[in-house]
């Protein structure tokens, strides 16, 4: 496997800290619900696939380790979206 | 070498499946446990968010929560994630000297996150915010004590490993394999607060 350069390394840590910094603004901003929670939402997700491809080497890794990790964390992301939905149609989001 | 020598020795080598390329049977298995570790947060945080959306009031976190003290300690881990890898990269490098540094570093971002976060915790407790006070304060004290364990628990893989980077071992042999591994789970750790840090502090 072909390990990241210490760049690489470095390089990740700024944007996961410019993300952390921006995180926090978005909650200072009050950008309105929907709007923070997509932000926010967002953001975390980004810092944690590239903590995963970057400091954890997923990046470099074949193809059947990545679907080993990729397929059982679809599995919570359906449950949330399935949340999500129930929520919405609870709370009459859409009219 | 004698032929018993030399079969034990070709299978204490042997390599791991094809289609995994070069990632050791250790790596294998501690992605799979940190897939199945990955499901139980899945699992608090998923119990969280119905808990939240089906309660008529919810306090906003961040007017409850110290957001600033706990985004220095989010830095915190990230710095101690850095130190991981260039702990590793090290090791790659036979290196022993920066290997015990990084890994010592590393340690010590584990040991000021629970610091940070036992502060807070005695924060709130003298707010007389505890747990079974309410239910977004027993889920935040489930949540954030269940990666504060996994914290704990890097910390003493971590020093484990470090006293046997000091006795001579995965460095100057060649064999880095543990240390990749005691990174993976230190970077999962670092991982989780990331979504610890938004759905329970921001959102």
């Amino acid at each position: 496997m072909a390990h990241a350069s210490r760049k690489e390394y470095f390089v990740i840590f700024v944007w996961l800290f410019v993300l952390t910094i921006l995180e926090v603004a978005v909650v200072k901003f009050e950008l309105g619900k929907l709007a923070t929670a997509t932000a926010l939402v967002g953001l975390a997700v980004t810092k944690a696939v590239m903590v995963a491809l970057f400091y954890m080497h997923l990046k470099t890794e074949r193809k059947p380790l990545k679907l080993l990790v990729l397929i059982p964390m679809c599995i919570p992301v359906v449950y949330a979206l399935i949340l999500c939905i129930e929520a919405a149609v609870r709370y009459q989001v859409w009219g | 070498m004698t032929a018993h020598a030399a079969t034990h020795d070709e299978h204490a080598h042997q390599d791991p499946p094809d289609e995994f390329g070069v990632a050791s049977t250790g790596k294998i298995g501690m992605w799979i446990f940190l897939c199945s570790d990955a499901l139980s947060f899945s699992g608090l945080l998923l119990g969280y968010a119905i808990l939240r959306s089906g309660a008529e009031t919810w306090p906003d976190p961040s007017d409850t929560l110290g957001i600033n003290f706990t985004a220095l300690l989010t830095f915190l881990l990230i710095c101690s994630s850095v130190t991981m890898v260039l702990a590793f990269a090290a090791a790659t490098e036979k290196n022993k000297a920066k290997t015990q540094l990084y890994l010592g570093l590393t340690i010590l971002g584990g040991v000021l996150f629970l610091l940070g976060q036992r502060y807070e915790y005695m924060e709130l407790y003298h707010r007389e915010m505890t747990f079974g006070s309410s239910n977004f304060m027993s889920t935040f004290y489930v949540i954030t004590s269940f990666h504060g364990c996994h914290v704990f628990t890097g910390v003493t893989y971590l020093t484990v490993i470090l006293i046997l980077v000091t006795k001579g071992h995965f460095v100057e042999d060649g064999n880095h394999s543990p240390i990749e591994l005691v990174g993976l789970f230190w970077h999962f750790v670092d991982l989780i607060w990331i979504l610890v840090f938004t759905f329970v502090y921001l959102l």
